[in-house]
């Protein structure tokens, strides 16, 4: 009885990668354990993947 | 004038866009509905003909009034996180801080009821054809005879969620997959699927859509790329991302398409097929971009930024009583 797009469907990978920084309620920015601001690091985004384009997100389906 | 950001904490794409805002001086408030009642506070007066609204979040008080903009990124669930959250509650949270929202002057990106317009991928392909954009071939159905006819018709395809989203109970992705020639459509019967001619795809577009202003990346296909992957999603890596210019008509058909759907933002999805034709896929209306700037180097944040500090329009001259009686 299960919908055939789910034949397809496949384990949600979480992130494995910890993510580095945290929200600055002041700043209204995410910062890194030495105060620079994580946004504007863009090596650093690219490695944690955080602004990827990715499935199974469990609040939102716009990718 | 203040820009209101609606989204989540661990939002780093968002922080793009404050970091620009910051430089040019635009005050910014950024909230999470979810943390209504628990750090997010809201009231409204509607007295004397007038309403006066303000909204606190992290020590700032912003008036609903002074709102320039709103950009709605990945607000959670109203008061999703409050101490006794529950399903009526956040049905009043989430009526009180949008509807409040709705009544004010600010342009938003997106608005929210074209955005929960937007969302829907039959209405998405609709549009797109009736903007002149190449959709391929696609089927809607839960009759197993009309997937197999199609799959006759079409013998290369794929599936993938009418909707968009994925399965949480237990989490599951659904990317979008082939379909083999000899499969069993019986299980069509028990869900909505869609079906779609793949199209042999020499590289991926994303466009991103900021107000006018057209920014598009192209990821080439490898050409020793698995032929069984075929979302770039889940593809293992290959080319980054590059600029690429926009073909004329393209522009023109995604100009208005955003115009008709009311979004001030769109990130369009296409394949590029050998001959060179952008087939369009889905446009999402809050889809990523960090991955795109930080990749190609392209201002889509500015140009997110940008757009938010436009001052709000001069609302028309009211009609005095005199003209509103001879109405």
């Amino acid at each position: 009885m299960q919908p055939f797009a789910l034949n397809y469907a496949r384990p949600a990978v979480e992130l494995a990668v910890a993510t580095p920084y945290a929200y600055d309620s002041g700043l209204q920015l995410n910062v890194l354990g030495d105060g620079r601001i994580a946004a504007c690091d863009h090596a650093l985004l690219r490695e944690v993947g955080t602004t990827t384009s990715t499935a199974g997100s469990k609040t939102h389906f716009d990718d | 004038m203040t820009v209101l950001i609606l989204t989540s904490e661990e939002d780093v794409t968002a922080d793009m866009v404050v970091v620009h805002l910051n430089g040019s001086g635009v005050p910014v408030v950024r909230l999470d509905p979810a943390d209504l009642t628990d750090g997010v506070s809201l009231s409204g007066e509607y007295v004397h003909g007038r309403f006066r609204g303000h909204l606190s979040a992290g020590g700032r008080l912003v008036s609903i009034g002074g709102l320039r903009s709103v950009w709605v990124r990945r607000p959670g669930v109203p008061a999703g996180r409050a101490p006794q959250p529950s399903a009526w509650l956040t049905e009043e949270a989430s009526q009180a801080l949008y509807g409040m929202l709705r009544g004010c002057d600010a342009r938003w990106m997106n608005h929210p009821d074209a955005a929960r317009r937007a969302r829907h991928k039959p209405w998405q392909l609709r549009l797109a054809q009736r903007c002149g954009l190449p959709v391929p071939a696609t089927l809607i159905t839960t009759f197993p005879r009309a997937a197999r006819e199609f799959a006759e018709r079409f013998p290369d395809l794929v599936v993938k969620p009418v909707s968009g989203a994925h399965p949480q109970d237990p989490p599951r992705a659904v990317p979008t997959s082939r379909v083999a020639p000899d499969t069993d459509f019986s299980a069509v019967a028990f869900g909505p699927t869609l079906l779609q001619r793949r199209i042999a795809k020499r590289a991926d577009i994303r466009l991103t859509v900021v107000g006018d202003r057209l920014l598009a990346a192209r990821k080439a296909t490898p050409a020793d790329a698995d032929p069984r992957e075929v979302d770039v999603r889940f593809a293992t890596p290959g080319p980054p991302w590059e600029p690429v210019e926009v073909p004329a008509r393209t522009a023109e058909a995604v100009r208005a398409y955003l115009r008709r759907a009311e979004l001030a933002y769109g990130a369009f999805d296409f394949a590029e097929d050998g001959d060179g034709t952008w087939w369009f896929l889905e446009c999402n209306q809050s889809g990523q971009f960090g991955f795109v700037e930080v990749e190609t180097g392209q201002p889509i944040a500015r140009s997110i930024a940008e757009w938010l500090s436009r001052p709000v329009p001069e609302e028309p001259a009211e009609l005095d009583e005199a003209s509103s009686t001879a109405c």
